[in-house]
């Protein structure tokens, strides 16, 4: 957040932090998010779970002091193939959100800043775009690029901006003729610094809202993508540990499916109790209610 | 006025199920299931095991195994009587039966079906060598027929190709007379024509409906499917035109149990419908069967211990159940295979040993078979000429540390010291479940050794399009006999095969190809069981692939069910198979 420099915006953004430090499950949640992104840190470091491929034991122990969550089919860790499978997840939920933050804001800014013919075609594009599911982009990105996690990226931060373009481009249209935009306009502020330093910090906080609740979107979409067989490839993901479970379930083992799902279920509920604290604590038309 | 339309909608729901519920318990209706998607209809694409057994319920060929006699027998099918054959074995005569037809279909006159003639034999063979159409089967007339290959050369190049131009070793002589002109002697001739790929077509349904046939199939067989659909049901129903055939009466020794012989002399099909379910996964699979939807099953290997849980017998809970088990071994082979296209698997045969070394058949045989199968030293599987009993390869990777200390010494003798400079490897494998477990279990073995492996799933008929158009690298397939002769094993490896044909790997070896070709000529005999062998310890010791194992097949069945026996050869089975539909109903009520 290093464009925020004015006065008055920090104080904006220091009110928004206080609000969101006196909320108990907000506080809660960013601890838990942290918590999973420091375990993704480390594991893509190789600290944690890298020895998650390693036979440890025999084939389908159930949980127990020595193996905490259990192993798999090959005797391997479920709970470090979890703790692997957050780093897949994280990651994919991370470069999801980026990318569609990059297109989103740039395309709503210009759309909304300038209207006219570049707003039409912008809207055009974006309505297009949005009637394109994202399994269908995947399969098409795949045939190029092969399966993979850079497939998945591309695919879910490809379909998942067009939200936030709506919102940013509607803000920027009441925000353009403001006076502030105006006395940077009389100070001689070129379309770029008006638009992308002056309206757009007066804008992020939709995007950091934004942000937070598509990520757990996509990382609930990689889930999926992986239990179909059209996500990341020979890596553990959360995803494919379900594919597994599902057979095993036939023999009794329900562990690979409850680390996966509880690993899941955590940082989901996470990332939407963030959203909504971070909603209550950023948007001014919510202040004070 | 929202609520009454949602009533609206209700009730025609309602009202539509009550509709379609008819009372149907006088037809007797097969539940089968298939596992993976079907590719189509085509009997000249009907490459695996999926397809050309939905094929062969609808289309016919000359001839078929007798379906109670072991070993495996041929039998007239379309053909009046087995062929005469002249002195030099070159020249084989058939006579076809008279009265056929062909199902009813918009393509024929009146809609009506026309009588089949030996000139439709002769078509769809050549449409098997069509140069345009690249029929997957192509591999199994390649060479043999007299003037087949030239005529296929000939339109290669052209823009159409001429069905009209007689080819000198594929005449209808007459009517009903239906003579081939063989090359060379190919003993294997026969049982090629017992193969879905050259099952008979009609050439007026070819014209109308052209690739489309994927999706129409029109033939003489048993059962009729006015349209294929990519659905996950296909529903086949009784030819009522269906010629006079007859339940055989008579069966081998060992057949002759389990009252197989009750439906003797009964004209066939026994059943009025086919319901064939496509249930990809495992367990939707062995639930449906468990409910009595399905009429049998493979036991699946994560329900393999409550099933079976001594290996042999059924557990008492499913014997109550009413529950039946055959436990039989297959003829077929299971393997990964190397691009052979690629110099760095064409070159390197000690890397291909390394690889094949460091790959455990034991701990994957406890994995995936519930240790049932039998680990393969080779191609070939127990059953037919040219196996050798407790012949053990020395590249067959056990799990013990000898094999891995050989398979890293000889990673470094291919120029990889512990998998350094290697690159990736990709491994493709179907999209299943298993599949993937497999596909993650081979890449497990490889990082012992320092190979890296990517495994990459993709839906069935899209591995099989990659296979064919070359862009793999590793693959894990497996093989079933199309016919039992260990020719139909080799030839996978024999060079000139090479995908389109049925050696996806690639593999080309002078000296396996050269023996390969005098055996494939000659006749039964210990000088060809002793080539056989021989090639036998070639595939052993070059590493083609790395073999997996020889599978047996555990299949569930219920007690209605009735004629079933577990053969390699499934192709026109169904028409055999009754339902006591009482039995049935008793049985479903436990369920």
């Amino acid at each position: 957040m290093e464009v925020v420099k004015e006065q008055k915006s920090k104080n904006l953004w220091q009110h928004a932090w206080g609000t969101l430090l006196s909320d108990k499950f907000a506080v809660t949640s960013m601890a838990i998010v942290t918590i999973y992104f420091l375990v993704a840190i480390f594991s893509s470091l190789g600290f944690i779970a890298a020895d998650w491929t390693k036979e440890i034991g025999p084939s389908y122990a159930p949980p127990s002091a020595d193996y905490i969550f259990g192993l798999d089919i090959f005797g391997r860790s479920v709970l470090a193939k979890t703790l692997k499978g957050t780093e897949v997840a994280m990651s994919v939920g991370l470069v999801t959100g980026i990318i569609s933050m990059i297109i989103g804001v740039t395309l709503g800014g210009i759309a909304g800043y300038f209207g006219g013919k570049i707003d039409e075609v912008i809207v055009w594009f974006y309505t297009t775009f949005n009637s394109i599911p994202y399994i269908m982009l995947l399969v098409a990105i795949t045939f190029i690029l092969g399966k993979g996690i850079l497939a998945v990226y591309l695919a879910l931060g490809l379909t998942s901006w067009v939200n936030l373009c709506r919102l940013i481009r509607g803000e920027v249209i009441r925000h353009k003729d403001r006076e502030y935009v105006q006395a940077a306009a009389a100070i001689g502020g070129g379309d770029f610094r008006k638009l992308f330093l002056h309206i757009l910090p007066n804008v992020m906080h939709i995007v950091i809202i934004n942000f937070s609740l598509q990520f757990q979107t996509a990382i609930k979409s990689e889930v999926i993508l992986s239990y179909l067989g059209l996500g990341v490839q020979g890596q553990p993901s959360w995803g494919t540990m379900i594919n597994d479970a599902k057979l095993e379930l036939a023999r009794g083992n329900w562990w690979q499916l409850a680390a996966a799902t509880l690993a899941m279920f955590i940082v989901v509920l996470a990332f939407n109790t963030l959203g909504d604290a971070l909603r209550d604590a950023l948007d001014p038309k919510l202040k004070g209610k | 006025m929202k609520k009454t339309l949602l009533l609206t909608i209700v009730t025609t729901l309602l009202f539509g199920i009550s509709c379609t519920k008819k009372d149907v318990s006088n037809e007797r209706t097969l539940n089968l299931t298939v596992s993976s998607k079907v590719k189509g209809m085509d009997p000249i694409y009907s490459n695996d095991r999926y397809s050309s057994n939905e094929v062969a319920r609808v289309f016919e060929g000359l001839l078929e195994y007798h379906y109670l006699k072991r070993p495996y027998t041929l039998v007239p099918n379309l053909a009046e009587d087995m062929p005469t054959v002249s002195k030099d074995g070159l020249t084989y005569t058939f006579k076809i039966k008279k009265g056929v037809l062909f199902h009813d279909d918009p393509a024929f006159p009146n809609g009506k079906g026309r009588e089949l003639v030996a000139d439709d034999f002769v078509y769809s063979i050549k449409r098997l060598a069509d140069p345009k159409l690249q029929g997957l089967g192509w591999w199994l007339l390649d060479g043999k027929i007299k003037g087949l290959n030239e005529w296929r050369s000939k339109y290669a190049e052209l823009d159409a190709v001429d069905y009209n131009e007689e080819v000198d070793g594929l005449k209808a002589t007459d009517r009903y007379t239906l003579e081939f002109k063989l090359t060379k002697p190919f003993p294997q001739f026969l049982y090629s024509l017992a193969m879905p790929f050259t099952f008979a077509v009609a050439k007026e349904v070819v014209t109308k409906y052209g690739q489309e046939l994927l999706n129409h199939p029109v033939g003489t067989g048993p059962f009729i499917l006015p349209r294929f659909e990519q659905s996950n049901k296909i529903t086949y129903t009784r030819n009522k035109n269906f010629r006079e055939k007859k339940y055989p009466c008579e069966a081998s020794e060992e057949l002759k149990v389990k009252g197989l012989l009750e439906d003797c002399g009964k004209k066939l099909p026994l059943v009025d419908k086919i319901v064939v379910n496509i249930l990809i996964e495992d367990q939707p699979r062995w639930l449906n069967f468990q409910k009595g939807k399905v009429d049998f099953v493979a036991v699946p290997k994560d329900n393999f211990d409550t099933a079976i849980p001594d290996a042999k017998n059924l557990s008492p809970e499913f014997k109550a159940k009413g529950f039946e088990l055959l436990i039989s071994p297959s003829l077929d082979v299971t393997y990964t295979a190397f691009n052979h296209d690629l110099e760095l698997f064409k070159k390197n045969k000690a890397l291909r040993q390394a690889m094949s070394l460091a790959f455990n058949i034991n701990d994957a045989n406890k994995l995936f078979y519930n240790n049932t199968a039998l680990p393969a030293q080779s191609v070939i599987p127990p059953g037919i000429a040219g196996y050798i009993e407790n012949f053990e390869s020395p590249y067959r990777g056990t799990g013990k540390a000898a094999d891995l200390a050989k398979a890293k010494e000889l990673l470094a003798k291919a120029g990889y010291p512990n998998g350094k400079g290697l690159p990736e490897i990709t491994y493709d494998c179907p999209a299943s479940t298993v599949s993937r477990q497999i596909g993650e279990y081979f890449r497990k073995q490889m990082a012992q050794i320092g190979v890296n492996i990517k495994v990459i799933q993709n839906p069935w008929p899209e591995l099989q399009k990659k296979i064919t158009n070359r862009t793999v690298q590793t693959y894990g397939i497996a093989w079933g006999a199309d016919y039992p002769d260990a020719e139909n094993f080799l030839q996978l490896l024999y060079g000139p095969n090479r995908a389109p044909g049925a050696n996806g790997s690639g593999y080309d070896n002078a000296e396996f190809n050269r023996l390969f070709k005098t055996a494939s000529v000659m006749q039964n005999s210990p000088e060809r069981t002793a080539l056989y062998e021989k090639l036998y310890r070639i595939a052993a010791e070059e590493v083609p692939w790395i073999y997996g194992v020889h599978r047996q097949s555990y299949t569930l069945k219920h007690a209605w069910l009735k004629n079933f026996v577990s053969t390699d050869f499934e192709a026109g089975r169904a028409s055999y198979l009754n339902v006591d539909l009482k039995q049935k109903a008793e049985a479903k009520k436990k369920l």
